[in-house]
């Protein structure tokens, strides 16, 4: 069993995915721009300037607003994503290693659900209500199918306990013989930080959504909050399918930042490959073809593990 | 108090532009765009009220500031906007870019702003309830009504205006519509303006048609002018529909096409990066997926409406009306460099013959309301996207419609 990180890593925790969500977010930055010509490397810098401009931003409230509880719903986000990457085994060693570190990590990911419904909610504004009501029904799609992936690396492993899960990688990894439950955790990632070609809730045609009238401040820790989400969302993919710290030559916590890198930019290259879709189709898809294929996957697998003893 | 001065100088070198175009002002909205993109990372597009910290009322030539759009509007989005904030209004391409300039200049020079939040809008629930006084009123608003919805259940309704300044949306186009959840049961599409706007100035042509008229008026139009208009306004409701869809980069390839295209590049420029443009959007089968079925409009219910151009093409649903679109462009692009002069025959814009007694826009804004009830907000958007109704052509009408 391995044992967790010291605890001075209670704080490098929220700062590390802070940066790898801050880096994750220059890379898409630079290459939303890569079309338009020169110097888009620049634009690496965008995010932090852009945080710059909302946290001296004012904030601003709506009529008749449940103000507090929107914020609540705000601050939730990036809470629930430092709380899920505190599975997360940075090298081999997790902040905190706990018997169902899995279930955990899916519990943080529903508070999210509430956390977007509040931000939604709180302004008394149709469009942004509207965006709030989209993550539950996107909470409803992505979910089922999500937690039956999430399910089969457990099963694979024999365990729910993150380090366990990696420790069962040593040979081969599970993107191997699980490949259906990674590309749906792949999915999964990018719903439940309501980004890329999943940012219905936050979408165009709604004007912003959930964030449509959060400003200042309220917008950068909902907006940031999500990147960080997506960073946790990554990183999980690699104890789970990806080795973890696994891995020749390299330290176990160079492994990790290298795979949590090629999981996001696979990430990156998703959302400008797809255009955003719509729950009341996309549902058609999760539960008639991706629940029966992680069924598939979770049944392939048990039979595998049943074989083995 | 130093690092607070510096924060305030980073973040006013950000803009993030909110754009209300008003009826009769395209050119000036391309020249802006065009302007946004110049001026590199550091400007952007605010997508709603809350996000932005500048706004920009593109208005027509020889109109006063805000033009055709409702007086109180560009007024009513400015106390929206949270401090700092700075507000523009260009009255014609040539002062797109000194409205940007102003727009920097200003967010570089203000004050900042004290402490204390902004006092925000009404939100976008402010809207009379249908049933008139006797609705219970909280805060100044009134409490959603209750009414049947399409499952047969008493539930709220909300009566909520479309537009006019929504990202992806006909220029000052207001849609009422009556919301059950995120379902549309019911849509009107408001006159396009308060009677004191109009008319505009007399001598401004609908910007896409352009070309057509002037030819019909016996001035002397190049084929490849008209080809190039064609092409840029395809590639314009082309950019719409994709920002609705949420496409984001194939949504600005479109639009950089369509600068290009503009601009006067030729047509081997231009033709392979259209055909580029249309194999990736024939190609996703994600965008088909989405897009299928939405706002039928066969053929013959089109014609019986007066729809003409792509939309009747089509003959079918908003997926179809999308790939006409690209498919008309990329014909319209091989022909730029045509110097043959127009031919005289019947004027026939991007959206339509133009010497019908109607503009063929106007066609299409009847068209949506039956389109528009039953189907959700995000399939109602990019319903009204895959028409793209040009409000443009509206102004010139006698009446205004009901």
């Amino acid at each position: 069993m391995a044992e967790t990180a010291p605890l001075w890593a209670v704080v490098v925790l929220p700062l590390a995915l802070v940066v790898l969500a801050g880096v994750a977010a220059g890379a898409d930055a630079v290459l939303s721009a890569a079309h338009g010509g020169a110097g888009a490397w620049r634009r690496a810098a965008d995010p932090w300037r852009e945080a710059v401009r909302l946290l001296v931003q004012q904030p601003r409230r709506t009529r008749a607003a449940d103000r507090w509880l929107g914020r609540i719903g705000i601050g939730l986000v990036p809470v629930a994503a430092v709380l899920a990457a505190a599975v997360v085994p940075w090298g081999l060693r997790p902040v905190t290693d706990p018997a169902v570190g899995v279930v955990w990590f899916n519990a943080m990911e529903a508070l999210a659900w509430a956390a977007v419904w509040l931000a939604g909610w709180g302004p008394n504004s149709a469009f942004s209500l509207v965006g709030g009501y989209r993550f539950l029904a996107q909470g409803l799609a992505y979910e089922l199918p999500h937690m039956l992936a999430l399910t089969t690396a457990a099963l694979g492993a024999e365990s729910l306990r993150v380090g366990a899960v990696v420790a069962a990688q040593r040979g081969l990894w599970f993107v191997v013989w699980m490949p259906v439950a990674f590309a749906v955790h792949l999915l999964s990632a990018a719903a439940l930080a309501f980004w890329g070609p999943f940012a219905h809730p936050l979408g165009r045609d709604v004007a912003g959504g959930a964030a449509a009238e959060w400003s200042g401040p309220d917008r950068l820790v909902l907006l940031a909050g999500r990147w960080l989400l997506l960073a946790a969302g990554a990183a999980f993919a690699v104890p789970l399918f990806l080795g973890g710290g696994h891995g020749p030559l390299l330290p176990a916590w160079l492994w990790t930042v290298v795979k949590t890198a090629a999981v996001l930019a696979a990430l990156l290259g998703l959302r400008h490959l797809v255009p955003t879709v719509r729950m009341d189709r996309y549902m058609e898809v999760a539960w008639l073809v991706l629940v029966p294929l992680t069924l598939l996957q979770a049944l392939v697998v048990a039979v595998v593990v049943l074989g083995r003893r | 108090m130093g690092l607070r001065t510096a924060l305030r100088r980073i973040a006013a070198t950000r803009v993030a532009v909110l754009l209300v175009t008003a009826p009769g002002a395209t050119a000036v909205r391309l020249a802006v765009e065009a302007g946004v993109r110049r001026r590199g990372p550091a400007w952007g597009w605010a997508e709603s009220p809350a996000a932005a910290n500048a706004l920009l009322v593109a208005a027509g030539p020889g109109h006063q500031a805000g033009g055709t759009l409702p007086d109180s509007l560009p007024g009513r989005l400015w106390d929206l906007l949270p401090h700092p904030k700075a507000r523009a209004t260009a009255a014609g391409e040539d002062e797109a870019g000194p409205a940007l300039d102003s727009l920097a200049e200003a967010l570089a020079a203000g004050p900042g702003w004290r402490s204390g939040s902004a006092p925000g809008g009404p939100g976008r629930q402010a809207r009379k309830g249908a049933g008139g006084q006797d609705t219970e009123l909280v805060a100044g608003l009134p409490m959603a009504e209750r009414g049947d919805d399409r499952d047969g259940l008493r539930l709220d309704v909300l009566h909520l205006p479309l537009g006019p300044a929504l990202p992806d949306w006909p220029a000052g186009l207001v849609v009422d519509v009556a919301l059950q959840g995120d379902v549309v049961q019911e849509a009107r599409v408001r006159p396009l303006s308060g009677p004191g706007a109009l008319p505009p100035s007399g001598d401004a042509l609908p910007y896409w048609d352009e070309p057509w008229l002037r030819a019909a008026h016996g001035e002397s139009v190049s084929e490849g002018a008209a080809h190039r208009r064609r092409c840029a306004a395809h590639l314009d409701s082309l950019g719409r529909m994709l920002g609705v869809a949420g496409w984001p980069g194939p949504a600005d390839r479109a639009r950089r096409l369509r600068d290009a295209a503009l601009r006067g590049a030729p047509a081997g420029v231009l033709l392979p990066g259209v055909q580029a443009l249309r194999r990736r959007v024939e190609r996703s089968r994600t965008l088909r997926g989405l897009v299928r079925g939405l706002g039928p409009l066969p053929a013959a219910r089109a014609r019986e409406l007066g729809v003409d151009g792509p939309a009747l093409a089509a003959a079918g649903d908003a997926y179809d009306r999308l790939l006409r679109w690209p498919t008309e462009a990329e014909r319209s692009a091989a022909g730029v460099d045509s110097t043959a002069l127009l031919a005289d025959r019947r004027p026939v814009g991007p959206r339509g013959r133009l010497d019908g007694p109607r503009p063929p826009s106007r066609a299409l804004l009847d068209a949506l309301p039956p389109l528009l009830a039953g189907a959700e907000l995000a399939a109602a958007r990019l319903i009204v996207a895959s028409l793209d109704p040009d409000p443009d052509e509206l102004l010139g009408e006698e009446a205004p419609h009901g």
